[in-house]
């Protein structure tokens, strides 16, 4: 009986024991997948300070002497400043427009009935499964007639709506119940004060993913702005980043540091808000 | 519905029509949904018209009015032109590796995390952050770091007694180089869809396959993967379609665009080259349109093939 005991108790140790070098296995290797997601941003941060020569020749990680050259000549030479603000200018008016015709059409398609509503929104969506290609050359062809290639507007204009959002907030939405809407008419409320009085405030969770994941792809945008914007007054950070290449070549130290320009307001945004990515990705993962 | 009703119909239409007029509902459904309906006709329907259009056409940039029909001569020119069967091979190398490479790495890595509680959101956390990082961006650090001679990438296997690759300069290695940038950079996107779904999975399933007596192995792949049913379809999706519509690497990574040689030449990098460099616009959208066919073939074929038969 006390030997059975004595057994099962060590059986339990060396359970314990296993679970255990199991659990910091898994720690081992999701440490190893973080260091190789992470390193190169580290060398990168270390070499746009370094030299040119001892980025290439050097062996150390951190700069032995330290320098802004680098970002010193990007700022003046390479039309940094002004691709920053277009940069900016785009994505904020972007994401502003795409919060608002997403939200409100969202709050109509789950919460109006209307003759063909349903044909209207597969329709709409339909427009996801089309790739980019197949319009590239069509939509230029409509954005050169209104006058807009070669201006930031020409961007901005065909991302003024976003089926994404219209379908992201439309899930949301259909989860609300339909007694909040009621009571507000009820009371007299008129749809916009319903709407942006009962509506938004509910749905700040899926519109904060919205508009993380807006700014963040317009921000990194490359095919559409490179065929609209071709001059370097109207061109936004990723076509003067990849413009680097032949204004500075093979010029390490300089790319660094302009990658650390166009990647720092990113990270930024993205560790104030990290939640708001993840939460976002799961929200349509979960539900398409 | 009786008699009255048809009789008095034509009254009725009218009152009714007059009734939702007065709704305060139809105005506020007039001011959101005209703007909407003239934006995707204007941006989405019409330019998807115009391709149809487009590529049946010889397009006359000057005079879009007087362009010739020209039927399918455009697709018996692209079935002749080697560069489109280059960019059909390299399109499709491309989607299948990094679908190959993604789907089991993804999914190990989201086990992991699942298996563990404390730190979790710290390493999903360190995960992400190439995902949220500019391509270029991403694309020009990788052309340092595989340098072949000063990278550091080869400076690490070096060291590590394994001998350095040409990578991007080889024709032999340049699509598998730009494979495996894509899928460092990609990775956390789908390990974070991934993990959702496997937390999502109820916990009583893994405590009846112990009860069972399954293995960690067993558990994976017999309750795990099954039970993963429509985020597996949606991340298949995403995947494939990801990797079909490639281009800023390809523009940004090698020494010329599609290089070394035509080895990382993408349909995307086609269609582009075709419209803006030659100026053929209607051999362009010809071209996309074989590349809409290829998307939409494998999505309808994985939805068909990947669709979970139950649920819980």
């Amino acid at each position: 009986m006390q030997s059975n005991d004595a057994a099962r108790t060590a059986n339990y140790r060396t359970a314990t024991v296993l679970e255990q070098l199991r659990v910091t296995g898994v720690h081992l290797i999701l440490l190893a997948i973080a260091f190789t997601s992470v390193m190169p941003f580290v060398w990168m941060f270390f070499g746009s300070f370094k030299t040119y020569v001892e980025l290439t020749s050097g062996e150390s990680l951190a700069p032995q002497v330290w320098t802004l050259d680098n970002y010193r000549a990007i700022i003046f030479r390479a039309n940094f400043p002004q691709a920053f603000w277009n940069s900016t200018l785009v994505a904020v008016v972007v994401t502003l427009s795409v919060l608002l015709t997403s939200s409100s059409s969202a709050y109509v398609f789950a919460k109006y009935r209307f003759w063909g509503k349903e044909q209207l929104f597969v329709v709409i969506l339909s427009t996801m499964m089309v790739p980019f290609a197949v319009v590239l050359v069509p939509l230029y062809v409509t954005i050169a007639d209104i006058g807009l290639s070669n201006k930031l507007g020409g961007v901005i204009v065909t991302v003024l709506f976003s089926t994404f959002g219209i379908f992201l907030m439309r899930q949301f939405l259909e989860g609300i119940p339909s007694d909040l809407i009621d009571a507000g008419r009820i009371d007299g409320a008129s749809e916009w004060w319903i709407f942006s009085r009962i509506i938004i405030p509910l749905s700040t969770a899926p519109m904060a993913a919205l508009a993380v994941f807006t700014f963040l792809f317009n921000w990194d945008n490359f095919l559409w702005p490179l065929v609209v914007l071709t001059s370097p007054q109207t061109q936004t950070l990723p076509l003067v980043l990849a413009g680097l290449r032949s204004l500075y070549w093979e010029r390490y130290d300089m790319w660094a540091a302009g990658s650390m320009l166009t990647v720092a307001p990113v990270m930024l945004l993205y560790a104030l808000a990290q939640k708001q990515f993840i939460r976002g990705i799961t929200m349509t993962g979960l539900k398409a | 519905m009786g008699r009255e009703a048809v009789a008095t119909q034509d009254r009725d239409l009218f009152a009714r029509a007059r009734q939702i007029v007065r709704k305060p509902q139809f105005w506020f459904g007039l001011a959101v949904l005209a703007p909407l309906i003239i934006w995707y006709v204007w941006f989405a329907f019409s330019p998807i018209a115009r391709a149809f259009w487009m590529a049946v056409v010889e397009y006359k940039i000057l005079q879009p009015d007087q362009s010739p029909f020209v039927g399918l001569r455009h697709f018996r020119m692209l079935f002749a032109y080697k560069l489109f069967w280059i960019s059909i091979r390299n399109t499709l190398i491309y989607a299948a590796v990094f679908y190959a490479g993604m789907v089991p790495l993804a999914l190990f890595i989201s086990a992991c995390l699942t298996s563990v509680t404390r730190g979790r959101n710290f390493y999903q956390f360190v995960i992400f952050l190439p995902v949220v990082v500019s391509l270029v961006a991403i694309s020009l650090l990788f052309k340092m770091l595989m340098n072949p001679q000063l990278g550091q990438i080869n400076q690490i296997l070096r060291a590590l007694g394994i001998p350095g690759s040409q990578f991007l300069t080889s024709h032999e290695s340049a699509l598998y180089s730009v494979i495996g940038v894509d899928i460092w950079k990609a990775l956390g996107f789908y390990v974070v869809i991934l993990t959702a779904g496997m937390l999502n999975i109820p916990e009583e399933m893994y405590d009846a396959a112990k009860v069972d007596g399954a293995g960690i192995w067993q558990r994976f792949w017999r309750v795990t993967l099954p039970l993963l049913g429509h985020t597996l379809t949606l991340i298949s999706v995403l995947i494939v379609m990801h990797g079909l519509q490639v281009f800023t690497q390809v523009v940004v990574m090698p020494s010329q665009p599609g290089g070394p040689g035509n080895a990382t030449y993408v349909m995307n990098l086609l269609v582009y080259n075709e419209a803006f460099t030659n100026l053929r616009f209607g051999f362009a959208t010809a071209t996309a349109f074989t590349l809409f066919v290829f998307v939409f073939l494998i999505t309808v074929a994985q939805l068909r093939l990947l669709r979970p038969s139950w649920s819980y």
